[in-house]
């Protein structure tokens, strides 16, 4: 056998995963080759340590007043308000990913939507162009021949489109009326249920997750 | 099917069970905290890290899918922030490039050594010191291997399971890995 094959052998071997007739013949070369012999020691005490710095280190493994206070951290970090059940928008959304993107996106970027879900009652309009937008009460006209560039989403309020909207018009918690002359361009949806907090932070997070 | 555990504790969480999630992280949190401090060798980084790990679960339950075994997806979270940390720290060593993953065992010399301690390992005997040492000085892709082969015990099957790669690549890595620590270790032996 060749000394190449025999460490490769070794490997194997320690993980578990040589063939019981392989391992009569690395046997064999053990016997015959005084390297690969010292060599397979080595590793094999080196395997053996590197199993064996399980709980050493002082820093490495929390004692118990240390691991209650991580639990206690973690636990109060979690968001306080969750979906009990599900979330037709939330299951919209995970099927429109890249609707998701840029809405959290004109969202984020806007700023016009920073308030928590619980505080919120107040008329929330956020776009990626509102030039256009009239915004009267709580009632939000895009006027006849006015053209929204983008998306549009209402929240706690009218939608009154008249005009031209090149992207979706998503109204939460509201109404969205659309005249003769409107056209949309993209999706529109209106969600009646309440947005929580737990949906849009898991829409939040889509995009930074890794895997 | 019988439902794990994990995955009976999940469900109650989602439905807003406070205590069935308490329960999740009392299951992983203290593993997942070793873990991550192999990885990172810094205390406040790794509790960072659970914390995080913990965080997404919660957020994500609904999208556990339970054909996986939870374990894998716990720790594929947890690995995945702790290279994530450990990419931005500092350009990562190449103890290899991809493609020459197969060539052999040898080639180690572009390993740089670093004598760091941590303050927190003096008490150690000197081949645990080595080997913390070693595994510390790898670049994340091994480092993570490695922490879990010899850390959380697991196959190469689960391993690769975690980091979402075949198990050839795994095997091969835990190759290196060892040969690199036998190196290290090779006077002490
Ligand atoms: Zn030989």
């Amino acid at each position: 056998m060749n000394c190449n094959v025999a460490i490769v052998w070794m490997h194997d071997y320690l993980d578990g995963e040589l063939p019981r007739d392989d391992m009569a013949a690395l046997k064999t070369h053990l016997i015959a080759c005084p390297s690969c012999r010292s060599r397979f020691e080595q590793l094999q005490q080196t395997e053996a340590m590197a199993f064996g710095m399980v709980g050493s280190g002082m820093d490495a493994v929390l004692d118990e007043k240390q691991s209650a206070l991580l639990t206690e951290r973690i636990m109060s970090q979690l968001p306080a308000k969750r979906a009990g059940k599900p979330n037709a928008f939330a299951a919209w959304i995970r099927k429109h990913p890249a609707v998701t993107v840029a809405a959290v996106f004109a969202f984020v970027m806007l700023g016009s939507f920073t308030t928590m879900w619980e505080q919120n009652t107040q008329l929330s309009v956020s776009g990626t162009d509102l030039a256009q937008v009239v915004i009267e009460g709580n009632t939000v006209t895009i006027p006849e021949g006015a053209r929204v560039k983008g998306d549009l989403t209402i929240e706690n309020g009218k939608a009154n489109v008249l005009g031209d909207v090149d992207g979706n018009v998503t109204v939460i918690d509201g109404q969205l009326y659309q005249a003769s002359t409107a056209h949309i361009a993209g999706q529109t949806k209106e969600i009646d249920q309440a947005l929580d907090w737990f949906w849009y932070k898991v829409t939040q997070s889509i995009s930074k997750l890794a895997y | 099917m019988v439902k794990s555990l994990e995955a009976r504790l999940a469900r109650l969480a989602l439905k807003g069970d406070q205590s069935a999630f308490a329960e999740i992280v009392s299951l992983y949190q203290d593993k997942l905290y070793h873990m991550a401090y192999r990885m990172l060798y810094n205390r406040q980084e790794a509790e960072d890290v659970v914390q995080d790990t913990f965080l997404r679960v919660y957020k994500n339950l609904d999208r556990y899918d339970d054909t996986m075994k939870f374990s894998t997806w716990i720790y594929r979270i947890a690995t995945n922030l702790c290279i994530d940390r450990l990419r931005k720290r500092k350009p990562s060593y190449s103890l290899d490039a991809e493609s020459s993953e197969h060539e052999g065992l040898d080639g180690y010399s572009m390993i740089p050594s670093d004598n760091r301690t941590p303050e927190s390992e003096t008490l150690l005997s000197e081949t645990q010191r080595i080997i913390h040492q070693a595994i510390e000085t790898l670049p994340a892709k091994y480092k993570s291997v490695m922490v879990l082969r010899y850390l959380q015990d697991m196959s190469l099957q689960e391993i690769g399971d975690v980091l979402d790669m075949p198990v050839t690549t795994i095997k091969t890595r835990v190759h290196r890995g060892r040969e690199f620590l036998r190196k290290k270790l090779e006077h002490k032996l």
